[in-house]
């Protein structure tokens, strides 16, 4: 069976909306994301799918998880 | 004094006209003197949504241009208790009025009616900006798509940004059938997107469309919608009720009879 269309739509609206509040293109974005990932790495051990960030329209929420958290 | 509430969406054809005309319908059922005020120049249709379009003399420019009394532009509802509808012109467009002449209009608004309700137009443009200029809060409508989620995503923090926070969310043409095969975003899906508080939810529904066709308030009527915005009214009054769960349907059936008996 094919993908239900509504986890296409959701992931398409994250990165747009992620984009539209960051007055940017989606690659900027999504460049951000891993410019601040790369970051945080520097200073706590956290795997890249333990790492959630997000951003909504006054705050950005970084959320890690994983066993050590 | 009355409370001042924008209807937008950002995207067209969401419901914004639909929305406004049934909540001003029946706030005015629960006894609340109601204006509704449609801002789209050039494009009126508010009138035809409720049926009016034969009885507009004047409208919202010719009050602006002092071309005639405020009284004389408003058409009453015979059919309501307490419905006035200031239509819009349809020769004039969005530079004919000023944010600075909506806040007065509304101003002068505000000590007789309990409601006023401002249709606006899509965009975000000069109508945005007239629409939103003399309103206390906002209802954001939105349908479970991408282009209009993203859409009503950007009006919320446009409203923010010229200081209304109070903003609340209606998800309208929900199809229940959709969202169970996963072809449709769930209220849960769009609430968290958005973040704002939800106000109600409106099922996709035919009776909709009859109404619309033959002018007639959708508000009240037996069906899902007209339960669905007879709740969004009693929420705007403060009254908790709880938003239905379309994904039950025998649930919601027990509600709607659970309403009947209550009155």
């Amino acid at each position: 069976m094919s993908v239900p269309s509504v986890h296409v739509a959701k992931e398409r609206l994250r990165t747009l909306l992620m984009a539209d509040r960051m007055q940017c293109t989606p690659e900027t974005a999504e460049k951000f994301s891993s410019d601040i990932y790369h970051t945080v790495s520097k200073y706590l051990e956290v795997k890249p799918e333990d790492f959630n960030i997000k951003i909504t329209r006054s705050d950005i929420h970084i959320k890690i998880t994983g066993e050590n958290y | 004094m009355g409370e001042v509430i924008v209807i937008t969406s950002g995207k067209g054809g969401v419901g914004k006209t639909t929305t406004t005309a049934n909540i001003g319908i029946g706030l005015s059922q629960m006894e609340k003197k109601v204006i509704v005020i449609d801002t789209d120049l050039g494009l009126r249709n508010l009138d035809v949504v409720m049926g009016l379009e034969n009885r507009i003399i004047y409208n919202l420019v010719d009050v602006i241009e002092g071309s005639c009394r405020l009284k004389q532009a408003l058409i009453k509802d015979k059919r309501f208790p307490e419905l006035y509808l200031l239509p819009s012109a349809q020769t004039k467009d969005k530079t004919a009025v000023s944010p600075e002449q909506m806040r007065k209009l509304i101003a002068d608004l505000k000590d007789e009616f309990d409601y006023i309700l401002l249709d606006c137009p899509a965009g975000i443009e000069q109508g945005f900006e007239n629409a939103v200029a003399g309103a206390d809060r906002a209802i954001v409508v939105t349908t479970p798509e991408v282009s209009a989620i993203r859409d009503a995503d950007r009006i919320i923090g446009l409203l923010e940004s010229h200081g209304i926070k109070r903003n609340d969310l209606i998800i309208n043409r929900l199809r229940v059938d959709m969202v169970k095969r996963g072809d449709m975003m769930s209220v849960e899906d769009v609430t968290e997107i958005l973040a704002i508080n939800l106000l109600g939810v409106i099922p996709d529904d035919e009776q909709v469309v009859i109404a619309t066709n033959q002018g007639e308030p959708i508000v009240g009527a037996g069906c899902m919608s007209g339960q669905a915005y007879l709740n969004v009214c009693r929420r705007i009054l403060g009254d908790d009720i709880p938003i239905t769960d379309f994904s039950k349907p025998e649930g919601f059936f027990a509600k709607v009879s659970s309403l009947f008996k209550k009155n």
